[in-house]
């Protein structure tokens, strides 16, 4: 016990839990915006998986900041077919994020083992690259705390100082910007931007653009960071649990980075908890992140159902 | 003067067949307040949805200034100095009232959203044409008279020359009503046209310069409002004479319904209802009067069960309601027709006939064996529909295509096609045309004489005197006054107890509350 109250207060596991975050943040962020503009993106899996593929397999013959921007492009994309079928053809939001989910299993495996040549399972003879970290060394001539900052802020990725630049400019965006007034009132009453003459089925569809670039922006950051290449279904349910992190964030960019840190924190010990408790299995502590989101969701919605009070056809 | 706003022989049938609009010609000149009147289902809201860009015509043409104009959205109607406050209203509700104003124009100071020009703009604006609004809290939270003004100053925001209202005073009180029509003067003085849609004749003729007069799809003919009379009016509207007199309950029956020292209190536990005591006896009307927000809708609302009884108790023919569900109450024959059809009477969505038979799913009649029985329904609901004369397509009709009095008309024929016991009513004829109106009088006259308990709020208080056989006067959450009605009773000495200027003693209310 005491070795894991020392571990987790060491900089190691804060440097840890700022890795698992990353992708998560960032899906979670694309699921804020999404849900606000009223459009459910459940999607956000299956961009983040493809996103993951492309960035390795364009990092092989391309410089890592492109694989970066293929990742989010291939996201984005995804984001505009499912704007296409759900606002253009009017299907049912949810059913097309879960077809794009369900391609995106099967989708990146045959890609896989055409990019490969038969390998079905991971990308490890492809020479893929990594996205470089920041090295913020200089800081260690600051007298006293110089080190100190050197062991939390040096080495992490490009895209987690992108990702929290995002949460400020998501806000701002959201709550000082002309366009998030509109994309909030398209989310909340479409009735009122909509006489008010806001286009407000674009303000969706570029909800779902962005909101899939941002997923597939995650997907880059673990196949290029997190992890170096492709797995397949590497992503693992970090698409879902973003989806619940929005409404944990109560659904506000700066909630959105506080619960993806705590659900960053339990990724991160089930990272350096199979190290200190051997005979614990493993497949039992992976399942902590999961197991805390399925918590947190129920006393969320529990606290939001006592706040709604049960009105009529029950017995007061 | 040629005319600021022309609309020649329009067309519009909807899909599904419904033809609401069928040559109508609207003419407007500059600086008028023209009035469009006519039925339920005339076809309105439909006409204004056109010169607004909201639904397309089928047939005619519109011309603006003169020249021949047609609009794809409400976007070109803005910018073409069009603006429209709905019948229902469409503000976020979560947004303040500045940003409501603003939402789809903001001021910028570069790249973001200039809060504190939007802010002294939305003032300036109010101040200019007298709508008093505070700019900065949440619109949900403001009552219906405020959101009007919101949305009036919304069109105005956007410089709008002509503005639509699609009947405003349906949802205002009586004294709300008359702070809207300065505005309405205000806006006139200063050069902006209103066309102005509403159900009561003395509304219209005070406020309106110019009439056009709808029936069926069809404009019946256009009226200088000082040519006519509110009678040679409504039979145009109507197309035969229409009275609106109902008679008083014979004799009043049994008790029936018992309130004691009842208490209700709202959410945050303000008393909404403070220590009531009364009476309701079988084939009596009792007029709950008041203010909004006084305490009569939260009263219904705790008989209902729409909301708790904090204390005392409430009986009806001795079995107290307080323990029930609403489901248990309406078994034992309390009838509700609420103040808000849509939030809180109908099912939008689903079809008439569905509607129609949403309280009575443990009727046997129509459900058997946990089944639906279609046939059944849909033929109650033909029955219904003839009986209540409702405009629908059919059985199988959304509701929420409904014009709004053909949607009351729906309500009350649920609530009544059943002989109710205690039948609770709140604003029953709100956006419901005159012969509509007549008939729900009926309706409810008809079903006290059937030995019905009824309570009836109404923001109107011809409506009250007009109904009630006895009236009570709430005045924050207290009864303050009790009446027998009688021809000397008028709106001006309930008014005073309305407003808290008096109070009755004890024993002049007992007379009152036998
Ligand atoms: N979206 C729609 N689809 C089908 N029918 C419709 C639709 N909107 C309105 N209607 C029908 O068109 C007719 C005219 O409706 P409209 O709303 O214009 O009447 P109105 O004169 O405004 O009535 P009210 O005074 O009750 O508001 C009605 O019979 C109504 O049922
Ligand atoms: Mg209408």
């Amino acid at each position: 016990m005491i070795e894991l109250l020392a571990t987790v207060i060491s900089s190691a596991f804060f440097v840890t839990v700022i890795r698992t975050t990353t992708p998560l943040l960032l899906a979670t962020l694309g699921g804020l915006i999404a849900d606000l503009s009223g459009a459910l993106n459940v999607a956000l899996e299956g961009q983040m998986l493809v996103g993951c593929l492309t960035a390795v397999i364009v990092s092989v013959y391309a410089p890592w900041y492109v694989a970066v921007l293929a990742g989010l492009g291939s996201g984005a994309v995804l984001g505009l077919v499912m704007a296409f079928f759900a606002l253009r053809l009017k299907a049912d939001i949810i059913l097309v994020g879960f077809a794009i989910n369900i391609m995106a299993a099967g989708g990146t495996v045959f890609a896989l083992a055409m990019a490969t040549g038969g390998d079905k399972g991971t990308s490890i003879n492809l020479v893929s690259k990594a996205i470089p970290p920041v090295d913020l060394s200089f800081l260690g001539v600051i007298p006293g705390i110089g080190p100190v900052l050197v062991s939390l802020l040096s080495g992490h990725s490009v895209l987690s100082w992108v990702a929290a630049f995002l949460v400020f400019a998501i806000w701002y965006f959201l709550y000082r910007m002309p366009w998030g007034l509109w994309l909030r009132g398209v989310g909340e009453y479409p009735a009122a931007p909509a006489a008010a003459g806001i286009p407000v089925n674009a303000v969706r569809a570029w909800s779902l653009v962005v909101s899939g670039g941002l997923a597939g922006l995650g997907g880059a950051q673990l196949a290029m960071f997190n992890y170096v290449g492709f797995a397949r279904d590497m992503t693992a349910g970090r698409g879902f649990i973003a989806l619940g992190a929005v409404l944990l964030g109560a659904r506000h960019p700066v909630g959105a980075l506080l619960a993806a840190l705590l659900f960053g924190a339990f990724e991160g010990l089930a990272v350096v908890m199979p190290g200190l408790f051997a005979d614990a299995p493993a497949e039992l502590i992976r399942m902590i992140p999961f197991i805390v989101t399925i918590l947190a969701l129920v006393l969320f919605s529990y606290r939001a159902q006592r706040a709604r009070q049960m009105r009529t056809l029950s017995k007061s | 003067m040629a005319p600021l706003l022309q609309a020649i022989s329009i067309g519009k049938t909807y899909p599904g067949g419904v033809v609401a609009n069928d040559g109508v010609n609207l003419s407007v000149s500059a600086g008028e307040v023209h009035a469009v009147v006519g039925e339920n289902g005339a076809g309105k809201s439909t006409l204004m949805k056109i010169l607004f860009g909201i639904e397309r015509p089928d047939a005619g043409t519109l011309l603006l200034d003169g020249k021949p104009v047609s609009f794809t959205n409400p976007r070109e109607a803005i910018e073409a100095g069009i603006g429209m406050v709905f019948q229902h209203f469409s503000l976020v509700p979560s947004f303040s009232v500045y940003e409501n104003v603003v939402l789809g124009a903001e001021p910028r100071n570069g790249i973001g959203f200039d809060r504190e020009k939007a802010i002294a703009e939305v003032r300036a604006l109010s101040e200019k044409f007298r709508l008093h609004v505070d700019p900065l809290p949440a619109v949900g939270s403001l009552p219906v008279g405020q959101q009007q003004r919101v949305e009036i100053l919304k069109a105005l925001y956007r410089d709008a020359r002509i503005l639509i209202l699609d009947e405003p005073t349906a949802v205002l009180a009586p004294q709300e009503v008359e702070e809207l029509f300065v505005a309405v003067r205000a806006l006139v003085a200063q050069g902006r046209t209103v066309i102005f849609i509403a159900h009561k004749l003395p509304e219209v003729l005070e406020i309106s310069d110019r009439i056009t007069v709808m029936r069926a799809g069809k404009t019946v003919g256009e009226v200088g409002s000082s040519e006519v009379t509110e009678q040679s009016l409504a039979t145009m509207m109507v197309g035969r004479d229409v009275a609106l007199r109902v008679d008083r309950a014979v004799t009043a029956g049994e008790l029936a319904c018992e309130i004691k020292a009842l208490w209700v209190r709202s959410d945050a536990g303000q008393p909404l209802v403070q220590d009531l005591n009364l009476h309701v006896h079988a084939g009596e009307i009792v007029g709950l009067v008041g203010v909004e927000g006084n305490g009569q809708a939260a009263l219904l609302d705790a008989i209902s069960g729409a909301q708790p009884i904090a204390q005392g108790v409430a009986y009806l023919n001795g079995t107290s309601l307080g323990p029930l569900s609403t489901l248990e109450r309406r078994a034992i024959g309390v009838a509700n027709i609420p103040e808000d059809r849509i939030a809180q009477g109908l099912a939008g969505g689903a079809s008439v006939a569905e509607n129609l038979v949403a309280t009575k799913l443990a009727d046997r009649r129509y459900v058997r064996l946990g089944l639906l029985d279609l046939k059944a329904i849909k033929s109650n609901a033909i029955a219904l529909i003839e009986r209540y004369s409702v405009r629908v397509g059919g059985p199988a009709q959304a509701v929420s295509t409904l014009s709004g009095g053909n949607m009351q008309k729906i309500v009350v024929a649920r609530e009544l096609s059943e002989q109710p016991k205690l039948l609770l009513v709140s604003q029953p004829t709100r956006g419901v045309d005159l012969g509509a109106t007549q008939f729900i009088w009926k309706s409810l006259t008809d079903a006290r004489d059937a030995g019905a308990a009824v309570l009836l709020s109404s923001a109107d208080l011809s409506e009250l005197l007009a109904l009630s056989d006895r009236l009570v006067v709430f005045y924050r959450g207290r009864l303050v006054a009790a009446f027998l009605n009688s021809a000397a009773l008028t709106p001006e000495t309930l008014g005073s107890y309305m407003l808290g200027l008096a109070t009755q003693t004890e024993d002049e209310m007992k007379v009152a509350l036998r």
